[in-house]
């Protein structure tokens, strides 16, 4: 009984350290491949504005597109 | 059980003792040596500039923000050269390529050097792109930025001038 409920703590203890440091696992200073044009969502600000206008003032669809609004067109 | 016990607690030390010192680089502790390659192949080390003033900018041409900076700390490295100051322009990229074409469009008068396999990086603790580390004249860490938003080279201008004068 004892020697499970030590076996569990050294468990947990073990799994706490896991966990105990974490921090971003590609440095700042190493992200120069995320950092790239190929890796943006958006490769044309410009051009995906004017479609969420379009959705939001044509197609009355406001949201999920990371700006602010439920779609009740009061805003 | 007692010896289990205390091996436990003596695990949970070790544990909280590495917590604490996984922190590096502080101000106002000693700026630790290096040496990197220059864009002409020479080593430059910390050392050399013993009894000055340094500034450490570590940036990327794939930074935005370190782009911008760039023209700023050009103009402020030029007006305080003469004061016993120096900036190192560190870039960690691995492919030094992308950095020597922006180098190219923004003349950069004071040394970059290339910290190619990121050890200085890793020395100096760089938890943000870019990281401006002001170090003085006694060789210690005096002041760390992370990051760059327009503004901080008003406070670098104050942190030079006030280390110049010590």
């Amino acid at each position: 009984m004892h020697k499970r409920f030590i076996s569990l703590l050294i468990l947990i203890l073990l799994g706490q350290t896991g966990c105990s440091n974490v921090e971003p696992w590609v440095k700042p200073y190493e992200r120069a491949n995320l950092a790239d044009i190929a890796m943006q969502a958006d490769r044309d600000p410009v051009s995906s504005g004017y479609i969420n206008h379009v959705r939001e003032a044509r197609e009355g669809a406001r949201g999920a597109a990371g700006g602010a609004g439920g779609g009740c067109g009061c805003n | 059980m007692r010896q289990q016990m205390s091996s436990i607690l003596r695990y949970l030390v070790v544990t909280v003792w590495l917590l604490i010192s996984s922190a590096a680089i502080a101000a106002d502790g000693p700026a630790p040596d290096f040496a990197l390659p220059d864009k002409s192949g020479s080593t430059v080390s910390l050392d050399d500039f013993e009894g000055q003033v340094v500034l450490l900018n570590f940036w990327a041409s794939w930074c935005g923000p370190c782009r911008e900076e760039m023209p700023l700390l050009v103009e402020l490295h030029d007006r305080y050269e003469a004061l016993g100051f120096t900036m190192l322009g560190i870039n960690v990229e691995e492919d030094s390529a992308a950095a020597d074409n922006f180098l190219r469009t923004v003349p950069v008068s004071f040394p970059i050097l290339y910290d190619r396999t990121n050890s200085v990086s890793k020395l100096y603790d760089v938890i943000a792109m870019p990281s401006t580390v002001l170090i003085g004249r006694d060789g210690r860490v005096r002041y760390i930025h992370h990051g760059y938003e327009p503004g901080y080279e008003n406070d670098y201008q104050d942190q030079i001038r006030e280390l110049v004068r010590e």
